[in-house]
């Protein structure tokens, strides 16, 4: 599930902040691992935001959280939660946070943000093991995961042409990954409850083995403000899978 | 050539059976359609007095293949409220207050 999550998140990445993240706004997916081109549901996945207001400061908090579906909690429950505080304007993270419950596996881990973007303080900890703190340090447009999603929503896409990546760094694990996103075109989608639209399709490509293929790591936007993700189809060392739609609001 | 049929659209006819009863949705249709295939040709190729157990194969992978896709149609995938998860993501969220406040 990690690798899964990892690749979708990945597809998920992108650019330039152009536009606000609205706050409560809850995006529902469901994820599917495909076999032969059957697919079989495996778990919901939610994106929520959420305005948090402390003495200093007022933050977004980002959301996504993974939950296997009751029929395979049986066999092999999954209860993933990942976090972020970003700046509601620049999307600039401050707090990182992952929980990860698969089966018998657990880990948890924090990052703390240093001001300027460049130096992280994290802990983690992982099933029966001591809490391990670092400090390790990246690039000052690093971010986490979870921001760089909703990031790639607020990008201008529509002044990419078909072809034209750009690249991008992102932490994960305690490593920098540069990753490629490209423009391939448009397509019409359907879109859950928002029903069919036109949308943007790009290509994700990472210096990592944690994806696989040429152009096998797509996510479909909708041509629109709101730019949301209706579906993502990835190609990971384990198989392949798509995330799809199903409700939308708050948008 | 008949046994081997047989054989084989046994083993994929019990597969079709062990994934229609674990959650993996029409991915269980693969080794029905198979012993489908398999037991057919069987049939086909059997005496009439040799064709119970091609028929016995024949009518499980049927029913199966029935309740692979009553499944799809009827069950929808919902996932329950963990109250562990949900305390969980309570705490969390204090203690996130808590370390942004620190900052």
């Amino acid at each position: 599930m990690k690798k899964i999550f990892f690749a979708i998140c990945f597809i998920l990445f992108s650019v330039f902040v152009s536009a606000q993240i609205k706050s409560n706004e809850r995006l529902v997916y469901a994820a599917s691992y495909n076999m032969s081109g059957l697919l079989t549901h495996i778990a919901q996945v939610t994106m929520q935001t959420e305005t948090v207001t402390t003495s200093k400061k007022t933050f977004l908090h980002l959301s996504w959280e993974a939950a296997t579906f009751s029929k395979w909690d049986s066999y092999f429950k999954i209860r993933d939660l990942y976090e972020t505080y970003v700046d509601p304007v620049t999307l600039r993270p401050t707090l990182y946070k992952r929980s990860i419950s698969e089966g018998a596996y657990s880990k948890t881990e924090k990052y703390i943000f240093s001001p300027d973007g460049r130096t992280i303080n994290s802990s983690s900890r992982k099933k029966n093991e001591p809490e391990t703190k670092s400090t390790f340090k990246v690039s000052g447009a690093t971010q986490d995961i979870i921001s760089m999603i909703y990031k790639l929503r607020t990008v201008d896409l529509s002044t990419l042409k078909p072809g034209q990546s750009k690249v991008f760094v992102i932490v994960f694990d305690q490593k920098e990954y540069p990753v490629s996103v490209k423009m391939l075109g448009r397509e019409t989608i359907s879109a859950g409850s928002l029903g069919a639209r036109d949308c943007f399709k790009m290509s994700i490509s990472a210096n990592t083995n944690k994806l696989k293929g040429t152009d096998k790591n797509l996510i479909w936007l909708t041509n629109d403000a709101r730019k949301i993700p209706v579906m993502v189809k990835f190609s990971i060392p384990v198989g392949t899978g798509q995330m799809v739609l199903s409700s939308a609001t708050g948008i | 050539m008949r046994k081997v049929l047989i054989y084989s659209a046994s083993f994929f006819a019990l597969l079709g059976v062990v994934l229609t009863v674990l959650p993996f949705g029409t991915i269980a249709l693969l080794p029905i359609v198979l012993a489908l295939v398999l037991v057919f040709f069987a049939f086909r190729i059997s005496s009439v007095k040799q064709r119970r157990f091609a028929r016995i194969i024949l009518i499980i992978s049927a029913i199966t293949l029935l309740v692979v896709i009553g499944k799809e149609i009827f069950v929808k995938d919902v996932v329950v409220l963990d109250k562990q998860f949900e305390k969980n993501k309570v705490e969390s969220k204090k203690e996130d207050i808590k370390d942004l406040e620190g900052l």
